[in-house]
């Protein structure tokens, strides 16, 4: 295999790079219909990783990695937490302290009570959706990456 | 060794025994009127003028002295199931939120002389009032994001803890 290391094959190429933007986007549908129709953050989160990891398989993992990089992963994979149990936190802000945390009916998003159930509920599967997204291919990532650094390690050894 | 192995045995067959022994009361797979998705019967009582007093939606006295001193708590009104004979919702004050209305909680049925009372599963309002109350067509999206949001808040953390710990392992350098 460590002939072919530098090679480029044409037709992967070209299916990625065509694939890629159709696989986000139903990552986005996926993720913006939890609540209307199935679907949902955890799914779409996947996906969009999915996407990723299509990229480094057809291309290369420093292409990949300088696309989705490491500090950037980290924080989105905590920021969608954060969303999460901010908007749990905002429905106590909000009421005073009357509501339970993560009742999302009091967060004035808009002026009727159930719509503002629904969209809390959206916002909660965005942030569903950045941490599954994040976390997927920092995990891929991490494990694509062993073996380079396994490498580098021996090298340093040896020397 | 062996001793082990015996007791092990004896053991799985006296839990065998257990189970056949209790499968009886398990529910049917898929059994829609099941404890967890129906209602839980609490307890059974005497027909007498009670079944005339619901069907005016009058909670009786002995009902109501009866679930009081189970440590129930006290039904508001009586409402009776349109379409189906002997059979009523039991309603009580629910201090909640935004939501400081009746709601449905005893289902009291009629079966010859017995009068049962059950009380129905949280499930069931999910099911019956999740659209109105959320605006939301998917029943899966509003059990899991707004019924169910701790689990699923803890669902999220279970992932996050995943990669923390997965960088934690694999990346083997000074900063994060």
């Amino acid at each position: 295999m460590k002939e072919k290391q530098g090679e480029r094959n044409v037709i992967v190429e070209t299916v990625a790079r065509v694939m890629i933007p159709f696989v986000q986007l139903f990552a986005l549908y996926v993720i913006i219909h939890g609540a209307g129709g199935p679907g949902g953050g955890f799914q779409g989160g996947v996906v969009f990783a999915s996407a990723c990891i299509l990229y480094v398989i057809a291309f290369n993992l420093a292409g990949g990695r300088a696309r989705f990089p490491e500090s950037g992963n980290t924080i989105f994979s905590s920021l969608g937490l954060y969303i999460y149990a901010g908007i749990g936190l905002l429905a106590i802000i909000f009421s005073s302290g009357a509501a339970q945390y993560l009742n999302y009916g009091f967060i004035p998003f808009t002026s009727r009570f159930e719509e503002n159930r629904a969209l809390g509920m959206d916002f909660v599967e965005i942030g569903i959706g950045i941490t599954v997204m994040a976390i997927t291919a920092s995990i891929f990532f991490d494990l694509a990456q062993k073996d380079g650094n396994e490498k580098e390690e021996e090298e340093e050894g040896s020397r | 060794m062996n001793r082990l192995r015996v007791i092990a045995l004896i053991l799985i067959i006296l839990l065998g025994a257990l189970f056949a022994y209790v499968a009886e009361d398990i529910p049917v797979f898929g059994d829609p009127n099941a404890p967890p998705i129906k209602s839980v019967e609490l307890f059974t009582m005497e027909v007498d003028q009670v079944a005339s007093l619901l069907d005016q939606h009058v909670v009786p006295e002995k009902l109501f002295k009866e679930l009081v001193k189970r440590g129930f708590p006290p039904p508001s009104r009586v409402e009776k199931i349109p379409g189906i004979e002997g059979e009523w919702n039991g309603l009580i004050k629910k201090e909640e939120p935004h939501y400081a209305k009746d709601e449905k909680y005893y289902w009291i049925r009629k079966e010859r002389d017995k009068l049962r009372i059950s009380r129905y599963a949280f499930v069931v309002r999910w099911i019956e009032k999740g659209l109105e109350e959320t605006a939301v067509t998917n029943m899966v999206t509003y059990g899991l994001a707004d019924y169910r949001g701790y689990d699923t808040l803890g669902e999220t953390t279970v992932i996050f803890t995943a990669g923390v710990s997965v960088i934690l392992l694999l990346r083997r350098r000074s900063r994060l």
